[in-house]
């Protein structure tokens, strides 16, 4: 199933980290397409911008911010949206996606996804602030569902739910992050399948995968190894329900050599040509029953 | 049963932000006067649902303890120095003191730490305090120098093109990418003891001059002898090639040296003859 915007499924890409700089620019490796933190390069006249530029003449680049602050009660920044617009342009950003999430108020930033309370007055104060940042930006924007550790009494939306509605009247797109929904669920006892099967699969720009860490008690989103079986098989599903989407493997913390962290996002590739294979089975086994 | 009200997203969101900002563990950050001046004790433990395996306010209490490691290690990555003198857990405590006064109002963390050498010299219980101060001050400009913008960088042929006669009064324009810094105590011989370029240096006072700048998008310190900083401390700051020598008493061999090195090291971007 295409996007409404048909933004093409780029296949299976990752992020862009320093770390990395020398061996992508040596080796050019044969990566679908690239993800950046934006903010790492609005301010920077040094070599992360000079990577970039190279970068982004070999391959498509996709701009992943985390200091929209959509949720913020704060007004909006201006000028970040400003640079952000122009780091867009200089890179031919293919989207630009950030999270349904506030970082700060009273002018403070605490560099958090912090969580949302998903009441009416939260949606509407949400979309109307992604409207007025997608006509600045004059394009649409993704938000991603973010991975939460605690739920507000008040909310009278579920999540899901939140960002199907804030996608529609905002009309904006959707990042939907499947490790995020194994950890939300595992965090709050939810189903993620019944998470996943709410989300309207045409607003679904792109989709994130990760790995994570089990505490025990609750999961942290630390995008800081390897994406667990459970993970792999909730992206199965939603690759069989909503068809080739943009897949990004995120991998931001301890970060092993570039080859390994391209092989873990190849692996989405593997996943999906099962799902194909699954399917056709499924469908020969059908057509001999009948 | 206590009835219960939204407090609305904005009073909602002064009272998270509040309670991941305080002082002292969870339960010392709920009860602390702004925060409760926001949503009160009992009803902001209302307000966050407990799960099966965590209370109310151990999940609300993950985003504070998130919130000084991030900080840490975005200063952790701008100060090594700084980190390996004092130990990691030293720096942390001033790191937690550091961001109560000096607050992320950024949407990058990339300059959280434009003020850390300031706030060092104001922390009177830290050992070592001035040479600390010093080493934050290298640290910050290495930082600047990282994100500069990108220079052109005079070219054999540019110079080759000046009249001799004519450098008299030229003047050399450096690289937006160049700091020159003086300082009281060998702190850039510590910071190439911490990356493993040489041996500890004794923390005493000892006068010590150096050019930080950025070469081919990577960042170096060259340690200068008090003449040769004067002296391209004046060219930088706009004296004519003539004036800044003449003020300089070396030998001319060791002239042509310096020159010979801060070209080929390209910390020049162009020359204006008059």
């Amino acid at each position: 199933m295409a996007n409404r915007w048909n933004y093409p499924d780029l296949g299976c890409g990752v992020g862009l980290r320093t770390k990395h700089y020398d061996h992508i620019l040596t080796n050019r490796p044969p990566v679908d397409w690239f993800v950046i933190l934006s903010e790492n390069y609005m301010d920077t006249g040094g070599r992360p911008l000079y990577v970039l530029d190279r970068v982004a003449a070999l391959y498509p680049v996709v701009l992943h911010g985390v200091s929209l602050s959509v949720g913020s009660t704060d007004p909006i920044d201006f000028e970040y949206l400003r640079k952000l617009k122009a780091l867009a342009e200089r890179v031919n950003a293919r989207w630009i996606s950030d999270h349904l999430c506030w970082t700060g108020v009273a002018g403070l930033n605490v560099h958090d996804l912090l969580p949302m309370p998903y009441t009416n007055e939260a949606l509407k104060h949400t979309v109307e602030r992604v409207r007025v940042i997608q006509d600045f930006l004059e394009r649409p924007i993704a938000l991603e569902n973010p991975s939460t550790y605690m739920e507000f009494r008040t909310s009278t939306w579920t999540e899901c739910d939140f960002l199907g509605e804030l996608a529609q009247w905002a009309d904006c797109g959707i990042l939907l992050d499947v490790n995020n929904v194994y950890v939300s669920a595992f965090n709050h006892g939810f189903d993620p399948l019944a998470y996943v099967d709410r989300i309207p699969a045409d607003r679904v720009m792109q989709i994130h995968l990760a790995g994570h860490t089990n505490k025990g008690t609750h999961i942290l989103d630390t995008h800081s190894d390897h994406v667990v079986d459970p993970v792999w098989d909730l992206y199965r599903q939603v690759y069989q329900r909503m068809g080739g989407i943009s897949t990004l493997l995120e991998w931001d913390a301890d970060i092993p050599d570039f080859d390994v962290v391209h092989a873990e996002a190849l692996k989405a590739r593997q996943h999906r040509q099962s799902a194909d294979r699954q399917a056709a089975e499924a469908l020969e086994a059908n057509e001999a029953l009948v | 049963m206590k009835l219960w009200s939204d407090p609305g997203l904005a009073r909602t969101q002064r009272w998270m932000q509040a309670f991941i900002l305080a002082d002292g563990d969870d339960e010392t950050a709920l009860a602390a006067a702004q925060v409760q001046a926001e949503i009160a004790k009992d009803d902001a433990l209302a307000m966050v649902l407990p799960s099966a395996t965590l209370t109310s306010l151990e999940r609300v209490g993950i985003y504070r303890d998130m919130y000084l490691g991030r900080l840490g290690e975005a200063l952790e990555a701008d100060y090594p120095g700084v980190m390996h003198f004092l130990g990691v857990e030293a720096f942390q405590s001033l790191v937690g003191r550091y961001v109560e006064v000096y607050p992320s109002r950024s949407y990058t963390l990339n300059r959280l730490g434009d003020h850390l050498p300031v706030f060092i010299a104001t922390q009177t219980d830290l050992k070592n305090r001035e040479f600390l101060h010093e080493l934050g001050r290298l640290e910050l400009a290495l930082t600047e120098i990282f994100d500069a913008p990108e220079s052109p960088v005079l070219s054999p042929e540019a110079i080759a093109a000046v009249p001799a006669e004519a450098w008299e009064t030229a003047r050399l324009q450096p690289i937006a990418a160049l700091r020159l810094l003086s300082f009281g105590y060998p702190v850039s011989e510590y910071l190439g003891a911490v990356a493993g370029e040489n041996s500890f240096p004794k923390i005493r006072k000892k006068q010590t001059w150096v050019a930080a700048y950025r070469n081919n998008f990577r960042v170096h310190r060259l340690d200068l002898k008090r003449s040769a900083f004067e002296l391209l401390e004046a060219i930088v700051s706009g004296a004519s090639v003539g004036t800044a020598v003449s003020q300089c008493r070396v030998s001319q061999r060791q002239l042509f040296e310096w020159f010979r090195q801060w070209t080929a090291e390209e910390l020049f971007q162009s020359v204006a003859v008059d």
